[in-house]
């Protein structure tokens, strides 16, 4: 927000990298980036820069819910993105972002768990999906986002067969068939930056926008899956009148279309 | 009007119950029951802290959520980041700068809107502790059953079988949006329905506040 632009009465006031506060940064994506992963996919979203990277194993499922297989995801800030993390266990940032990320995955219900059972209440599929955060430069739960979905769309499940009696397991990696995934839950962050009475809503801000607007995860996180909000965060920062919120769904709604189409055609043009 | 006021008309928050400086060695504290979930929150505040983690702009804030089991976990980690985030924005921190304000919560009951109770709660202990504020915050949660019926501060049964569950806290001045946050999908128009009816509903939680307040200090 560093230059000003005076035209006539109206005031224009431009980002720092000179965006207009309703634009968001460049995305760029990139998937099937690690070949030793079972799906993976890289985005770059200005300068903040996410990996995703799932890995496939089996395991017996729940007792309480032997239909159902298992999704981890696990979102890493380490000290190489930013120099607020330190080394050491997970910071709190860290199991919050974490946290909002499984708990859209959850809500948005893109997987179906229940595709992951192989045998009831004996054989099932558990993803491990790591996300590593490599630059952290703002909006860190959008990237997480675009990653993760690009990375479940690109999965492909080997065919398993399992001998009930022996209990014996064989997997046929010949044989591959995609996860289905059920929609596409795409996350916008806004920073709220107040300036006298009025309040600016900022999208995608970056690591320098959101320290002016409130610190770390201070930002409105709004998610869209298929029409329906799967996910409305918004921890303290400055305060956010109805006019502001509804501004914010349209914007959220808008980009949400946009990035499918982003990750869709590099899907495509991959295969 | 007339159809505005239907719309905020008959609706009730579960009964809330209230003691002011319930622990005795703490600067302020509190314990709030709403329906039958209950937590107690100590305020300490202003404190000395480690120079590392001052702030020469104004006071950190230190959570501790404490559930009833007492195991700690990622859930309570979330938990704890809301209520920080919120009661930042509540605190007038830039009065102590270089110290430390520390708030403790003890889950003792959770009967579903724990964390509303958690928010409100901390609110009380903070009036309580005569630490300055800019506004007070109210925390209203809600849920939208199979219907698609949007039910106010929910019953332990209601919130079990929920699909959708939201939770709204607003300030006291303009009643805009401090925190907000949402578990299951909601479609648009659901979503502004039960954040303006959360709103209307934040006004009981106010006047419960203000009772509350002049029943301990009969001299304002």
């Amino acid at each position: 927000m560093t230059s000003n632009t005076h035209t006539g009465t109206t005031v224009t006031i431009f980002f720092e990298d000179g965006r207009k506060f309703n634009d968001q940064r460049d995305i760029k994506l990139n998937v099937n980036a690690i070949k030793t992963a079972d799906a993976s996919a890289v985005v770059k979203c200005g300068n903040t820069t996410v990996v995703c990277g799932i890995k496939l194993e089996l395991a017996k499922p729940k007792a309480e819910e032997p239909d159902v297989g298992f999704l981890v995801t696990n979102v890493e800030l380490l000290p190489l993105c930013s120099s607020k993390f330190r080394p050491g266990p997970p910071s709190d940032h860290a199991q919050v972002i974490s946290n909002i990320v499984s708990d859209i995955v959850t809500n948005s219900k893109c997987i179906n768990l229940k595709d992951l059972c192989i045998v009831p209440d004996k054989l099932s599929w558990v993803l491990y999906c790591d996300m590593v955060c490599m630059d952290y430069d703002g909006s860190v739960v959008d990237a997480c986002l675009i990653t993760l979905m690009s990375s479940l769309k690109t999965l492909l499940l080997p065919s398993v067969s399992f001998d009930v009696e022996t209990e014996e397991i064989k997997v046929d990696t010949t044989i591959k068939t995609p996860l289905p995934v059920n929609g596409l839950p795409i996350a916008t962050s806004f920073a709220v930056y107040q300036q006298l009475s009025r309040s600016v809503i900022l999208t995608d801000p970056t690591a320098y926008e959101e320290e002016m607007c409130g610190g770390l995860g201070a930002n409105l996180i709004a998610c869209w899956n298929k029409g329906q909000l799967c996910g409305v965060f918004k921890f303290g920062g400055s305060n956010l009148s109805t006019e502001n919120e509804k501004e914010t769904l349209a914007l959220a709604k808008q980009k949400s279309k946009l990035v499918e189409k982003v990750i869709n055609i590099c899907i495509e043009n991959k295969s | 009007m007339g159809q505005k006021d239907d719309i905020y008309q008959n609706f009730q928050l579960r009964p809330m119950k209230c003691e002011l400086n319930f622990l005795s060695r703490s600067d302020g504290s509190a314990i709030l029951s709403q329906g039958e979930t209950v937590v107690t929150v100590s305020v300490n505040g202003p404190l000395d802290i480690k120079t590392t983690s001052q702030s020469i702009e104004k006071a950190t804030l230190e959570i501790l959520f404490s559930s009833k089991g007492g195991k700690p976990s990622v859930a309570d980690r979330f938990k704890e980041n809301v209520i920080r985030q919120t009661c930042e924005t509540a605190i007038l921190g830039c009065l102590y700068p270089r110290t430390g304000i520390t708030i403790t919560i003890q889950e003792l009951e959770d009967y579903g809107g724990l964390l509303s109770c958690a928010i409100n709660c901390a609110c009380l202990a903070l009036l309580n502790s005569g630490i300055s504020l800019h506004h007070v915050v109210a925390a209203v949660s809600c849920i939208v059953d199979e219907t698609g019926n949007i039910v106010l501060e929910p019953e332990y049964q209601q919130v079990q079988s929920a699909a959708t569950k939201l939770y709204f806290v607003f300030d006291s001045r303009d009643k805009n949006l401090v925190t907000g946050f949402t578990e299951g999908a909601v479609g648009e128009d659901m979503y502004l329905e039960a954040l303006e009816k959360c709103r209307a509903a934040s006004d009981l939680v106010f006047n419960f506040y203000r009772d509350v307040v002049t029943k301990y200090s009969n001299v304002i």
